[in-house]
């Protein structure tokens, strides 16, 4: 029979090895996750949101490589030569696949990784939706899951969960850490429903220069009365224009957003046409790629949603 | 006068025959190529008691399926990291939609949820109905109600929203069942939807009982749904 003071040094001398396993467990973890990719595993990225979030989910155990440069405009853009010497070092993909960077594609296709680069489809679980105020009411997907927060936190984890398969000795980890992202994005939007729920959505209607923001007005309970682009970067004709300006007189819309960071001509002369009020949202693909990226354009975004609610409250009429 | 002279090609017959039979061949081989190339043919038709979250769902609806499906994924991890269902009170301080109440909850028709456990007496309660006394002192159970009966030994857990009140609002349910082992994640769920927003909660869980009363199971229309669509089953991965 043990003493009751033998098993208490026993317990201690337990205690204290089991803590001493834990580091080393997380060391062993890396070391596998070394062994297998050469180093850290080399995620690459097609879109600005998806650095953001692949670098919130792998922290400092794989690296994150964008595929094209930071300043490329991702709609309609063409492949260049550095784009397939990062895909030739990629141990895996992270792609949108639903329309909004086919370009990606090409390049792996162009760099001979066609079947040997792991894709992680970001938006595989993600529930989509069709682009409201479509011309001539189409149901087109939209792809744009990423100007959102509850669409975004579901393409975190599909993105740890992918992470996890293809590198097991870290999926714990990628999955701790895609959590406590989804917390602080859920924190962030849960601070603007505070301040939504103060104000009267009920006049609240707005038209878009592009198709972009479906899944954020979704999660706020707003909808999109038109959007002026036919097609995603596609200029409208004269005869489009026209049948959207009187959509936006009919559906007495308050609000155009347009785009922050891509200048579009028309969005002025609209202005003019129908007085309605422009504002800017951000699309999040364009500028450095950095891990806090996603979270500043989309604050910016939910204050500028906030600002043009406020407006269509006091001014119901146009006013 | 001038003479005339008419020159005919050596070979002119055999040109035509080798135009036709080149025109010939480029046509057949055109038409072949169209009938025979392997078509993308997308993600399975849906049955009758299935709907698509793409173009099925009430725009109401729709917002609460997408907030239904990450949180879904959350509720799941929950359990592998805890053993235990969370609350709707847990839900609601990880601001999770559409549990947590909030400006979209209160858009999408202030649904009610509860959270029902298996083999749960009520939607309050967790595990089988408590025992009474008889008359002679021996313990006997309760006679279960209808939640007990339809959860009881079914392994699963379901959240069973309804009450709700936006134009087009359904009742909603979320069921919770383990898939095959060997999977990387044992817990599955699957979203039912019943047009009445204040659809009695089912007295069984099994997909056959649930179609029997009025649920239907959403189909989410997803990115891997798209890819399929677009680019072939190949590319799903």
């Amino acid at each position: 029979m043990f003493s009751r003071k033998f098993t208490g040094v026993l317990s201690a001398l337990l205690a204290v090895v089991l803590i001493g396993l834990v580091p080393q467990s997380n060391a062993i973890a890396a070391d596998a996750a070394a062994a297998k990719f050469k180093g850290k595993m080399k995620v690459g990225i097609t879109l600005h949101p998806y650095y953001s979030f692949v670098a919130n989910i792998v922290g400092d155990r794989a690296e994150v490589i964008p595929l094209i440069d930071a300043e490329s405009n991702p709609h309609n853009y063409q492949p260049q030569p550095n784009d397939m010497k990062r895909a030739m070092t990629m141990d895996a993909l992270v792609v949108n696949g639903i329309g909004h960077d086919e370009w990606a594609f090409e390049i792996i296709k162009a760099a001979g990784r066609k079947g040997t680069l792991p894709l992680i489809y970001a938006n595989a679980s993600v529930a989509l939706i069709p682009i409201n105020g479509d011309q001539g009411n189409a149901k087109v997907v939209n792809p744009h899951t990423f100007v959102s927060t509850t669409a975004a936190i579901q393409q975190v984890f599909e993105i740890a969960r992918r992470l996890g398969e293809l590198d097991p000795a870290n999926a714990g980890y990628y999955r701790s850490n895609a959590t406590a992202y989804a917390t602080r994005i859920r924190r962030l939007r849960a601070d603007f429903m505070t301040r939504f729920a103060k104000l009267d959505l009920s006049s609240f209607r707005c038209a878009t220069m592009h198709a972009g923001y479906d899944y954020l007005m979704q999660e706020f309970g707003l909808s999109i009365s038109a959007v002026i682009e036919p097609r995603h970067g596609v200029t409208p004709t004269a005869r489009q224009l026209a049948n959207t300006i009187d959509e936006i007189k009919k559906a007495n819309v308050r609000v155009l957003f347009a785009e922050k960071y891509f200048a579009n001509g028309l969005a002025k002369p609209i202005e003019t046409a129908t007085g309605v009020k422009m504002y800017s949202l951000s699309h999040i693909t364009g500028g450095p790629y950095t891990a806090d990226k996603f979270e500043v354009e989309m604050r910016e975004n939910l204050d500028t949603l906030a600002e043009a609610i406020e407006y269509t409250a006091h001014n119901p009429k146009g006013n | 006068m001038p003479q005339v002279r008419i020159i005919l090609p050596l070979s002119g017959r055999l040109e035509s025959v080798v135009f036709f039979l080149a025109t010939f061949l480029l046509v057949a081989s055109t038409v072949g190529y169209v009938l025979l190339k392997p078509k993308n043919e997308g993600p399975p038709p849906l049955l009758s008691w299935q709907v698509s979250s793409f173009d099925g769902l009430s725009p109401v609806d729709q917002a609460i399926h997408s907030a239904l499906l990450p949180a879904a994924d959350e509720i799941i991890w929950s359990n592998n990291d805890t053993g235990t269902w969370p609350s709707i009170t847990d839900l609601q301080s990880t601001l999770l939609p559409p549990f947590y109440e909030d400006n979209f909850w209160k858009t999408n028709g202030e649904v009610k949820w509860k959270v029902i456990m298996p083999g749960a007496n009520s939607t309050a309660a967790v595990g089988p109905p408590p025992p009474s006394k008889t008359n002679n002192g021996l313990a006997a159970f309760v006679a279960p109600n209808a939640v007990y009966q339809g959860t009881l030994g079914q392994g699963t857990a379901s959240y069973y929203g309804s009450g709700g009140t936006a134009p087009g609002q359904s009742a909603y349910l979320i069921v919770i069942g383990h898939a095959h082992s060997g999977v990387y994640w044992i817990n599955q769920a699957t979203l039912w939807i019943h047009k009445n927003p204040n659809a009695p909660f089912p007295d069984i869980l099994k997909p056959e009982g649930l179609v029997a009363r009025g649920w239907r199971q959403i189909i989410p229309y997803n990115g891997a749904s798209e890819v399929e669509r677009v680019k072939g089953k190949d590319n799903v991965q």
